[in-house]
């Protein structure tokens, strides 16, 4: 997926689908739903944690698909990166939108926690490392040091708000917030110099 | 939130990072969505950092949908309902379609678990009973016969509603076979079916029924045509 590569098979297919559905093709649009829907709602699952939600997600995305295949530019990015943007925009409106309900009490206040490695848990890192498919961004993650990457991987994983990772991660708010901050500049200077994406 | 400060386009890049990974709290989230509608550039490196952490969702499970999704999606685009996403690969051979027998036959187990306590009937009055069930496992049609007697009778129990000009069809899944049909279900009351053969004979190679949702009056084609909502395992109680 680096500039420069050929866009892989895939996503040419789904390309193709997509340029249909963008001029009404219906059976193109069946398609394109049964090529992408295990992938996007196992995506809308894991963030939402609930099947009827990660359900409706998946309905609003595909009815919103339909409506807007037109705005997908092939140019700018791959198709199912579009999708999944989609996919996961609505569920992170959705969990972020809950937030709105409720009133929750958290500060920056670093002080007086006692600092705890994290849990033993490595495992949303080492998940979105074997899927990842661009070496250079699974460089890039891997280079992070261990708080940063976790954190980033847990937040685009589970859709966990900062609060939400102090809490899993046991870290004062603050330690989080910076890790998560720090790591994503890091990514990106990394994925820079590895002439990874662009604008 | 003010993007015209000097330091901008840091700010402007650390905002959309956190939109894009999820972490950007609500009212932020909102407020950058507003103005990514009206500002290109905001848009375009929302863009970016959605490209850049794309890669990491291909670690997530793939998991296939109920299958009530795409009729759903159907049904809100008012589209021509004979789009099937199955179009080139029957649902019956589906690994999801079957993964959900488990469910459905546990289900079975729970309705009928009674009758495996209940002295050993009569050869003849041994039941035979298949509950369907959607990807909720929750029984919404239960089919049975008598292993003496050739009807089957069926009974709606919790389907959802059928839209109007739309019915549900039964339908055989024999091993190795197509689907055949064994009609159009009545939306109330108790449907029977007259079969070719006692069951034992009728059914022989037959493990399972399936329920799909065609036009008024059955599949126009004589295989099923709508998408799949129900499915079960017949089991026999002898």
């Amino acid at each position: 997926m680096a500039e420069g590569t050929q866009p892989g098979e895939k996503s040419v297919r789904l390309g193709a689908l997509l340029a249909k559905v963008a001029l009404g093709d219906q059976s193109a649009f069946a398609e394109l739903y049964r090529q992408t829907s295990s992938h996007l709602y196992g995506v809308a699952v894991r963030i939402l944690r609930e099947g009827a939600a990660a359900e409706e997600v998946l309905q609003e995305a595909f009815v919103n698909v339909w409506h807007h295949a037109g705005s997908y530019q092939a140019a700018k990015s791959q198709p199912l990166t579009w999708l999944t943007a989609i996919v996961r925009n609505r569920c992170l409106d959705q969990l972020r939108r809950r937030e709105l309900d409720t009133v929750t009490m958290t500060t920056d206040d670093d002080e007086g926690r006692e600092f705890e490695l994290p849990s033993g848990d490595p495992s949303p890192v080492d998940m979105l490392l074997a899927g990842a498919e661009a070496q250079s961004v699974r460089d890039c993650v891997d280079a992070l040091d261990s708080g940063q990457k976790q954190a980033i991987a847990l937040a685009f994983d589970q859709g966990l708000s900062h609060a939400e990772l102090a809490d899993h991660m046991r870290q004062p708010l603050g330690t989080v917030k910076s890790w998560v901050r720090r790591g994503l500049e890091r990514l990106k200077s990394c994925l820079d110099r590895a002439g990874y994406a662009r604008n | 939130m003010n993007l015209s400060r000097p330091d901008r386009l840091q700010r402007l890049d650390a905002l959309t990072a956190e939109y894009a990974l999820g972490t950007l709290p609500a009212r932020a989230r909102l407020r950058l969505d507003r103005i990514a509608r009206s500002d290109g550039a905001v848009a375009a490196a929302i863009r970016g950092w959605e490209t850049r952490l794309a890669p990491l969702a291909d670690g997530a499970p793939q998991i296939a949908p109920p299958l009530r999704v795409w009729p759903a999606i159907v049904q809100r685009l008012g589209l021509a309902s004979a789009t099937t996403p199955a179009a080139d690969a029957p649902w019956w051979t589906g690994v999801a379609f079957w993964r959900s027998f488990a469910l459905a036959s546990f289900a079975a187990a729970l309705a009928f678990g009674v009758t495996l306590f209940a002295p050993k009937p009569q050869i003849d009055a041994a039941p035979i009973v298949a509950v369907l069930a959607g990807p909720d496992a929750k029984p919404a049609l239960i089919a049975t016969m008598l292993r003496g007697e050739r009807t089957m009778t069926v009974k709606l129990v919790g389907a959802a509603a059928v839209p109007s000009g739309k019915a549900l069809e039964l339908w055989m899944l024999p091993t190795g076979a197509a689907p055949r049909s064994l009609g159009v279900i009545p939306e109330s009351g108790v449907g029977r079916v007259v079969l070719s053969a006692l069951p034992d004979v009728a059914f022989a190679n037959v493990p399972a029924l399936a329920v799909s949702l065609e036009p008024t009056g059955g599949s126009p084609t004589g295989a099923p045509t709508g998408p799949v909502l129900y499915s079960g395992k017949v089991e026999r109680f002898y």
